[in-house]
């Protein structure tokens, strides 16, 4: 029976980081699945990892023309592939905010037969982003996130961060707001990400702070592969 | 305000939030749908207006009016966007009507593409619209400049009742860059008297017309000489360049907006070469810094520039007429979005060194 797992959030909250590290991490290990279904993103899309996806295994469903460098308002057939019965992972890439999570209504009898344990619905929150930086807002976004996607989020992910000039504390400051998030919605964190060292500093400040194991989640630690950053622009291009 | 990760395209519209904008009005055109989207969600939480128009040219003429009326006002697009704002562009300049337009250009001619592109230089700086006028255009080159710029882009607008441009690229628009916001704090905006805000028969105020008909003669060319008398006091406060490492340098690239940052990033290349190469970026496009580009050509350790632009030449042009044949010129550029990389720079340098 195929895992699930569909990424949240809102716009540059880091969905599409998330999906490419789970996807890589998944694949060294068993058949993974990557639908990028983001139909807002006319480039920084997974879908132009291709190269390194295809090396590592990743069996990646891209939007028709997604590689031919224009806007992509229609949703590949094979997306129904993944609700397939097989083995493995499936992770959905979706577009950011309210927004682009409409592309996952049209799925919602496919979402319905995955059982309960299967399905994991991520909502990916980073306090440094402007839109849904503080609670209120990023409240508000969750509900109609889950709204137009006719799905129920059953996660929450820490994902603070400033690119290039992160510190530990972006964590902390997304420590606050997912507690604050799953206190409200009885929603539970499911884990907490960033680069290793980030993590670990940020395990260290946890301790000293005493904080709470369950709006911590588990540590997941990623590698930066989904940039939009000047410095990765330079070296590697868009 | 505490530091944000922002896409450049969210960053220009706080930013113009943060300097009194509170209309905007555009139509939809990748890769700037982020602008008019962030927009729509914090115009109205600052009791401002925003509106999606039916086209582009409506979008403009909705800009002459909010302007005219005193208001500060934007509109944002991208290439073939702008295209459809010229006419509009040209009426606001003759109606001396201030305002900002962003063009977060992509590739042409045509539709072109969605990637990013400095096809739009002749556009911006040399009118565009049709008639004798002119556009202050600015060229930031990351996000936190863009972030600057705008208050100064709405200030220069209202300073000297003209629309100004900022001319950035897709890249800009669609990265993210940790970037500050100032937060505004009491704005003043200046006072508009020549602003249409409604006449009331024996009231003080004069009624304001603001047009750009002018059928008589005498009438146009006053209005035109009046408009190039306020050019001239423009050229002469307002041109903005960045010079780097161009001291002593002996090659010196000229480049603006994001290419710009490739070209430092070349600089450092060749600097490990032990070459010395500087950069000449103009960050106000119109008025063109054409002394400062000739300054340092005019350097006696300078050989040769390479101007290097996402264009099929348009820039180079106002490079040679500002270095007025002191030194050679060289060019490196593509139309299509074909964006050079640091490497390919510093290689067309080392050629240039060949000879």
């Amino acid at each position: 029976m195929r895992e699930y797992y569909v990424l949240l959030g809102g716009f540059g909250s880091g969905k599409s980081e998330l999906a490419l590290n789970l996807a890589m991490e998944r694949a060294a290990r068993q058949a993974c699945m990557l639908v990028d279904l983001d139909v807002i993103n006319p480039y920084f899309r997974v879908t132009e990892r291709q190269d390194m996806l295809d090396k590592a295994g990743v069996e990646i469903i891209s939007p028709p023309y997604s590689m031919k460098k224009i806007e992509i308002m229609s949703l590949s057939p094979r997306v129904y592939a993944a609700f397939t019965p097989g083995e493995g992972t499936v992770i959905f890439d979706v577009g950011g905010d309210h927004v682009g999570a409409v592309a996952l209504g049209q799925y919602k009898p496919n979402f319905s037969n995955i059982p309960a344990d299967k399905l994991n619905i991520l909502f990916v929150v980073n306090p440094r982003r402007p839109v849904a930086a503080d609670f209120q807002s990023a409240w508000v976004l969750l509900e109609k996130i889950q709204g137009v996607s006719r799905l129920r989020i059953t996660g929450i992910v820490n994902n603070g961060n400033m690119a290039e000039e992160t510190e530990p504390e972006h964590l902390l400051e997304g420590y606050e707001l997912v507690k604050a998030l799953s206190d409200q919605t009885g929603i539970p964190v499911w884990g907490t990400c960033g680069q290793p060292e980030m993590l670990e500093a940020f395990e260290t400040m946890a301790r000293e702070k005493g904080l709470e194991e369950k709006y911590i989640g588990q540590l997941y630690p990623i590698e930066i592969l989904m940039h939009r950053s000047w410095g990765k622009y330079l070296e590697e291009g868009l | 305000m505490a530091k944000k990760l922002m896409k450049g395209c969210e960053a220009i519209a706080e930013a113009a939030i943060q300097a009194g904008c509170r209309y905007f009005f555009g139509y939809p055109i990748t890769p700037q749908n982020d602008i008019p989207e962030y927009m729509s969600l914090r115009l109205p939480q600052v009791g401002g207006c925003f509106l999606q128009a039916e086209s582009e040219l409506a979008a403009i003429n909705m800009v002459y009016g909010a302007g005219g009326a005193g208001a500060r006002v934007m509109t944002s697009s991208s290439s073939p966007g702008i295209s459809l704002k010229q006419e509009g562009i040209s009426t606001i300049a003759a109606a001396e009507i201030p305002c900002v337009v962003v063009n977060m250009m992509r590739g042409g001619p045509g539709l072109g593409n969605i990637q990013a592109s400095q096809g739009d230089y002749f556009q911006a700086v040399k009118g565009g619209g049709h008639g004798d006028y002119h556009a202050i255009v600015y060229a930031p080159a990351s996000i936190q400049e863009t972030v600057d710029m705008m208050q100064k882009a709405f200030d220069k607008a209202d300073e000297y009742r003209t629309p100004v441009i900022i001319l950035a690229d897709g890249l800009i628009g669609q990265m993210m860059e940790p970037v500050e916001l100032k937060e505004a704090k009491d704005l003043q905006l200046p006072e508009k008297p020549w602003a249409a805000t409604g006449y009331t028969p024996g009231g003080k105020k004069p009624r304001s017309v603001l047009n750009s008909l002018y059928i008589e003669t005498e009438d146009l060319d006053e209005l035109v000489d009046r408009l190039f008398e306020r050019y001239a006091v423009i050229e002469k406060n307002e041109k903005m360049v960045e010079c780097y490492n161009t001291e002593g340098a002996e090659y010196i690239l000229c480049a603006y907006g994001t290419v710009a940052r490739i070209c430092k990033a070349a600089i450092r290349i060749l600097g490990e070469q032990g070459i010395k190469c500087g950069l000449v970026r103009p960050i106000t496009l119109w008025p063109f810094p054409s002394e400062a580009v000739h300054e340092a050509l005019a350097q006696e350790s300078v050989k040769e520039a390479l101007t290097v632009e996402v264009s099929a030449g348009q820039l180079v042009e106002d490079i040679r007429l500002a270095a007025n044949g002191i030194k050679p010129v060289q060019f490196m550029g593509k139309a299509g979005s074909r964006i050079p990389s640091a490497e390919e720079i510093a290689e067309r340098i080392l050629e240039m060194k060949r000879g």
